[in-house]
């Protein structure tokens, strides 16, 4: 779409240019590695358990998964709100699609960037020891990026929805969560296994439908598709609140 | 080039603009007038495609503002009163950034960046950061990256606004300069600025027209203020020297001002300026003259009469006969405070 990429230019180099982004990938990476360590310690030098739960497989990398994207996304268009720069942005000849996509990616590719550290992990070990297996490593690196997209147009969606950006994380950090707990709601009400509701809650389990696919080096388009149809859903309610702005003015 | 047809927008229970309607051809300059909160940022907002009109439409070039927003935004340079620019960028790159939303060629705006830069006096600091940059040259970078994609029509909003009065004197030239080969729609309360600007004005109140014309027509047609005002001896009989005034040709009216120590003041409305026939009739009767002066009021003075509603209250009939000096004091600033002062001045009066 038209814009879409000088947008995601703007974002990306805006992005690095503050502190945060820094700030932020500074701290991830020391935990990132710091985590690495004990596990790979933890497992006793098993390096392809090691990297499932360096990536996917432990509670480290969920925490990072729903605290990082809420802060990275919370200042793209509140903040620009508050600067007035969307107005610059809202009455350039781009549409409002474009605007939040050119967003998501941008926000997805710093975190995308934090993921790819597995990279360094993964090639130490291979020179240092027994190299991992290669194809998961690089699938749940796919699917890391996918799960960050997921959960930035959540963040762009509170970002679109509030006027600071304080409470479009705060907002963003409650949805992650909530999402990542959904299916644990048919225990907490009680429901049989077979109840409808726990069977479309189950459908909704997004830690499930990476550990199946990504973690363990299988492609797998219904997992595909998963993550892509629910990015594509939040990143059109998020434009659809861009849009709302402009009517409430 | 730009057609507004009973525009309206409100904001939950406030309307900000109503039933508002204008039409500038290709080329003209038109001068937004009106208090703060007179819904000038909203109609120029509403052009620019940032917000949708609650009724009523719009168009720019021909084309309908919300169906074709798009062609239309490709088609304006619009400049918000906050100056939006990305403080952490270059002066240069946020030049290039909005090339690329434009979808220039690399080429052309390569070509064009020093261009606009030098025509708005800013190439030296092309490499600076925004955030570095004094309110005066970010306002000059703002009017370069509305100009960069060489819009059929600017859209300025308050584009002097917290300027210095060097600045302000630099950017009515440019302002000049601009009009010569764009259709420009630019708001201000800075009236001055406007006459020397603009050949057109629009003056909005409360979100509708009160008034629509060059800035002179505006001054005849709601002036009805000029007068000749005279202080003289006139002797006892005041009334046949009111009578004496009002028979001149050309006079419409004569207000008695009262005595002013041993003198008496007149005001001799009229359309023209009477004072060699006041003069002369003066030397007939053998009055001591102590001024003969004439009074014609200037845009700023029309605009505080518009913006504190003064005619409306003239109708009333709550104004009495010295409510002149009131529109002058008023006249200085339009701000809030000569509102508050004007106000307290007529309360005393009553």
């Amino acid at each position: 779409m038209r814009g879409t990429w000088t947008i995601y230019r703007r974002e990306l180099a805006g992005l690095f240019l503050g502190p945060l982004a820094w700030v932020l990938l500074g701290l991830a990476l020391c935990v990132n590695g710091f985590f690495f360590t004990l596990y790979l310690v933890g497992t006793q030098g098993d390096v392809n358990a090691t990297m499932m739960l360096a990536q996917g497989g432990s509670r480290s990398f969920w925490g990072l998964l729903i605290l990082m994207p809420p802060l990275i996304t919370m200042r793209l268009i509140s903040e620009e709100s508050r600067t007035g720069t969307l107005e610059f942005l809202l009455t350039a000849p781009v549409s409002d699609l474009a605007v939040v996509l050119g967003k998501l990616m941008a926000a997805t590719s710093l975190l995308a960037l934090l993921w790819s550290s597995i990279l360094v992990y993964a090639g130490t070990l291979s020179v240092l020891g027994p190299a991992p297996d290669w194809g998961p490593v690089l699938t749940s690196l796919l699917g890391a990026a996918l799960l960050s997209a997921l959960f930035c147009a959540i963040g762009l969606m509170a970002s679109a929805g509030t006027g600071t950006p304080l409470l479009a994380a705060f907002l963003a950090f409650v949805a992650n969560v909530a999402l990542l707990s959904l299916p644990f709601l048919p225990g907490l009400l009680g429901l049989g296994p077979e109840h409808l509701l726990t069977r479309a809650l189950a459908e909704m389990d997004v830690i499930a439908h990476f550990q199946a696919s990504f973690l363990v080096g299988v492609l797998d388009s219904r997992h595909l598709l998963f993550f892509l149809v629910w990015t594509a859903f939040f990143a059109l309610v998020a434009t659809r609140l861009l849009e709302a702005r402009r009517w409430r003015g | 080039m730009i057609t507004v047809e009973h525009l309206t927008r409100r904001f939950g229970t406030v309307t900000a603009v109503e039933d508002l309607s204008f039409h500038l051809e290709r080329g003209e300059v038109v001068g937004f007038l009106g208090p703060n909160g007179a819904g000038k940022t909203t109609t120029l907002r509403i052009l620019a495609g940032y917000l949708p009109a609650t009724s009523g439409r719009a168009e720019v070039a021909g084309l309908d503002v919300l169906r074709r927003s798009l062609d239309v935004r490709e088609r304006i340079g619009y400049l918000p009163e906050s100056v939006p620019l990305y403080r952490e960028h270059r002066v240069e790159e946020m030049l290039a950034f909005q090339a690329r939303l434009h979808g220039m060629p690399r080429r052309e705006w390569r070509r064009r960046v020093p261009e606009v830069l030098a025509r708005v006096g800013i190439d030296e600091r092309r490499r600076s950061l925004i955030g570095h940059l004094s309110r005066g040259q970010r306002q000059r970078v703002g009017i370069a990256v509305a100009l960069l994609p060489a819009p059929e029509v600017l859209l300025l909003d308050e584009p002097t606004s917290g300027l210095d009065p060097l600045q302000r004197m630099e950017m009515r030239g440019l302002l000049g300069e601009l009009a010569r080969d764009h259709t420009v729609l630019l708001s201000s309360h800075i009236l001055p600025e406007i006459e020397a600007v603009c050949p057109r004005v629009i003056i909005l109140n409360r979100g509708r027209m009160a008034a629509d014309g060059t800035p002179e027509a505006l001054v005849r047609q709601l002036g009805h203020a000029t007068h000749v005002r005279l202080e003289a001896l006139v002797g006892a009989d005041i009334d046949a020297a009111l009578h004496t005034l009002a028979g001149l040709g050309g006079v419409d009216r004569v207000v008695d001002d009262g005595p002013r120590g041993l003198h008496r003041s007149f005001r001799i409305l009229c359309e023209q300026d009477l004072r060699e026939q006041v003069g002369v009739l003066a030397a007939e009767r053998g009055w001591a003259l102590r001024e003969l002066s004439w009074y014609r009021p200037t845009l700023e003075q029309i605009f505080a009469r518009i913006a504190l509603d003064m005619d409306a209250e003239e109708r009333a009939g709550r104004a009495s006969t010295t409510a002149a000096p009131v529109v002058a004091a008023a006249g200085v600033k339009a701000g809030p405070g000569a509102r508050q002062a004007a106000q307290a001045e007529r309360e005393e009066r009553r």
